[in-house]
This record gives C-alpha cells, structure tokens and sequence, in this order.
C-alpha cells in the first residue's frame, strides 16, 4: 500500500505531475513577464491537458499505427520511471540502486527518442525534418550533458544518486567547486528539453510543430506531459548534484525553482540556433570544456 | 436507476470539465486564404505584448492537427480553396472558424476578382464573423471570446480566470 502510494501519489504519479504543469506555468508566466506580457493564468497548463485529452485524436494515412498511439505512452512512462530514482521534492527517492544515474539519464533520453521517432513514422515531411533534428540534437547535448553528470558521480566515487547528494550536502557546492560542468549541465538540460535557443527541432517558423506536427489530442498531451515532467526530474537531478544536495524539502524547492528561473531567462535571452549551430556549439564547446573539467577533477582526486 | 443517474452525473461533470478546459484553451491557427495582409498585421498585433491573448489561453498553434480555432484572413482565391479544405479537414474535432475582416465576410474589394472564387462561408462553416478593414486587436479578441461564449449554455464563461 504504501509503495503504491509513492508510485502514484507522492512523490511520483499525481504529485509530480501537477508539479509538472505548475512548472510549465511558472516558466510560461516568467517569460511573459520578461517579455512584458501579461502570461497565462495559474490553470494554463491544465486546461490545455485536460483539452487535449478531451479532444479528437486523429491517426493520419500513412503512419504505423500501433507506434503512433503507443510512443507518447511510453515516453511518459519513460519519465515518470526516471523520476522514482531522483530526490524528488527533496525527499528520499523511491528506489536507489547502483548506477541509476545513468538509468535515469537514459531513461530521459528515452523521451527524446519517441519524439523523433513520432516524427519519422509519419509520412509528413515537416515531421519527419523535425524527427532529423531531434536526434541529430540528440547525438550533439547527449556527450557533455552526461560528462558534465559525471563530475560530481567522480567527485563522490559514485554512480548512485543518493549517494552522490550525500556527498554534495556534506561538502562546498559542486556549482563553486565545478562551475563549468554546471553550466554546461544546465545548457544540456535546456538542448535535451528543445528549449530554446535549442528549439531548432520544433521551430515553427520553420518546420511546422517539428516531429510531433500529425499528433492531436491525446498523443500531444501525453507528449507535453512528459516533456514537463523531464524538466522537473532535470531541474532536480541538477539541482541536487550542483547545488549541494537535498538539506531539507524547502531549501531544494528554493533551489529548484531559482534554477527553473535561469533556464527561463535564458530562453527569453536568446534567439534560435541553428542545428548545425547547435552542433557545431556543443562539440568545439561543450564537449571540450566538459571533458577538461572532468581531467581537472580527475588529477585533483590523484593528487589528493 | 441509480446506477443510471450516477453515470449521467458522471458524464455530466466529465462534459462540464471538458467544456472549461475548451473555453480556456483556445489555440488558434491562423490562415491566409488571399487576403492584402492587412488583417495578418492586425491578428499578430493581438498575438504581441500590447494584448497578450495568451492571457485567455490564445496561443498560435503552426500545426491544424494542434489547433482548435482556424481564423482565415482574406476572401478565398482559386489557389486557397483546395489548400483551405484540405487545412479545415485536417483539423481534429470539436474545431471551430472565425472568419476575419471585410474580405473573409464578402470578398470585400476584391469582389468579382478574377482569381476570387467567394467568401469564406461559401465553403465552410463559419462560426463568427469579424467585420472591419482590417478588425483592430480588440475586434479579434472580442470575437475569440464570442466564439467561446457560444460554447457555452451559459454566459459565464472566463469568469474567475480573468487575468
């Protein structure tokens, strides 16, 4: 019984869920504000969910059917599966293994590829481009967003989250003692969410709605589900590695919500790249100064 | 019998959910069907900061599979009439038209065109119009919202959700 209520209440299931859709609302309101807009009201994001659910789901001439309806589903298990190994809301995570950093990483990833799969099934071309750029974003973050996780994993001699925060609550913040791999961990966050400038792969000016441009109704609803659902159990991974770990529940609410807030600005900051820019930035860049990071630590821990 | 009337209040309150959530989410897809871009300046001007329709859940969808409401701007020329179809169709249901300005009315000046097969309604359903040379911002919005209205049994819709 009350495994089932971690698994559906809190803090997996529902409570994450709703904490999804309050962050989409505070990152939409957010950047309204900076763009001197009013921004959508507190409910924004559930009306739409609750709409699409509600509306008809169309499955377009062309497209293998059983993937077009079952890719948004699992990528949404995807997610909520990645969250039960991270401290979410602060608190002891569901499960706890050896090397669920690397689970949960690839479970994150997992989303990313039923979304560029949702793109090559249709015989769309707009979606099919957008599958393209999904992957091949895919293929640029994936490397330093995962060598910049792996900082702190080397730091704390560990590939077990819990392990890992511990190590981060009892020392300086990882943000002061690695900020590059910080930076790069946030920038990998925004391209593994298509946040913009990283939104290349769903540029509307471009490409439509990108990979998911045939999905209504309920596909696209599951899909922006756990899309904001991969931005919280990111902003926690995150958040718990770098910014000192999980004290107590409200200081990491805190936390978790100033990093929310700088991925925002930074959105409203900057126009989209393009992908061969995207490219092109995060393997000169990010790959590099990941990996000089990750030497950096390495000859500190062999001179230590 | 009571398992009856606990169903219908059952549905009921499914179809009362899925009718708030419709008044507050409506995305729009917008569509030139010939229109002298006048009434394009005017629908994005409402889409910018000075009226912000995402404060009523407005939000400017690329895709006709993700949207709700289609506003064509523009009487219907030759060359739009089969791609204007073809968007309508491939709108999910329940999906909704405004049409936009003088010339989505009734062909405005361009009437008896060469190339201008007729005004919007000649082709699909249209559920409001919005007259003016172009509609300013306010004109469109106070369009979307009678649109919405209409949704609705009751005119009470927006209510406690305005921004």
């Amino acid at each position: 019984m009350n495994a089932l209520g971690t698994l559906l209440l809190f803090p997996g299931g529902l409570a994450l869920l709703l904490v999804a859709l309050l962050a989409e609302w505070i990152s939409r309101k957010l950047l309204a504000r900076l763009q001197n807009r009013v921004g959508p009201r507190w409910f924004q994001p559930l009306a739409d969910t609750v709409k699409l659910l509600a509306k008809e789901e169309v499955i377009p001439e062309g497209v293998h059917r059983v993937l077009f309806e079952f890719l948004p589903v699992l990528s949404l298990a995807a997610v909520l599966t990645a969250a039960l190994a991270v401290p979410l809301f602060g608190v002891v995570p569901a499960t706890s293994y050896a090397g669920d950093l690397i689970v949960t990483v690839y479970l994150l990833s997992l989303l990313t590829l039923c979304t560029s799969l949702a793109g090559l099934i249709t015989d769309d071309r707009y979606a099919a481009m957008g599958g393209l750029r999904v992957l091949s974003q895919l293929f640029s973050y994936e490397a330093p967003f995962l060598l910049a996780l792996l900082g702190p994993a080397v730091a704390a001699e560990s590939w077990q989250i819990t392990r890992i925060t511990a190590h981060a609550g009892s020392n300086v913040w990882m943000l002061f003692t690695q900020p590059v791999g910080f930076v790069v961990a946030v920038i990998g966050l925004m391209g593994k969410l298509e946040l913009s400038p990283f939104d290349a792969p769903e540029a509307h000016t471009e490409i439509v709605a990108g990979s998911l441009t045939e999905y209504s109704g309920r596909g696209l609803a599951l899909f922006r589900l756990s899309r904001n659902v991969a931005l919280v159990v990111g902003l926690t991974l995150v958040a718990a590695l770098y910014l000192g770990g999980v004290s107590d529940p409200l200081a990491f609410a805190v936390k978790t919500l100033a990093l929310l807030l700088v991925i925002t600005t930074v959105q409203a900051l900057f126009a989209r790249l393009r992908i061969d820019q995207t490219i092109g930035l995060w393997w000169h860049y990010g790959v590099l100064l990941a990996l000089g990071q990750w030497f950096l630590i390495l000859i500190g821990k062999g001179a230590a | 019998m009571t398992a009856m009337k606990i169903e219908q209040a059952w549905n009921n309150a499914l179809a009362g959910v899925a009718l708030w959530a419709r008044t507050n989410s409506p995305w729009v897809l917008h569509f030139n069907t010939g229109s002298c871009n006048g009434c394009d300046i005017e629908l994005l001007a409402a889409l910018t900061p000075r009226y912000d329709a995402e404060r009523l859940g407005v939000k400017l969808q690329a895709s006709p599979r993700q949207a709700d409401i289609l506003i064509c701007t523009g009487p219907v020329t030759r060359q739009a009439r089969d791609r204007l179809l073809r968007i309508y169709e491939q709108m999910p249901e329940p999906r909704f038209v405004i049409a936009l300005g003088s010339c989505a009315l009734s062909c405005g000046v361009f009437h008896d065109c060469y190339n201008v097969v007729g005004p919007l309604d000649r082709f699909i359903p249209v559920d409001v119009y919005v007259p003016g040379c172009p509609p300013r911002p306010e004109a469109i919005i106070y369009g979307v919202i009678e649109l919405l209205k209409k949704l609705h049994p009751v005119d009470v819709i927006l209510e406690g959700g305005s921004a």
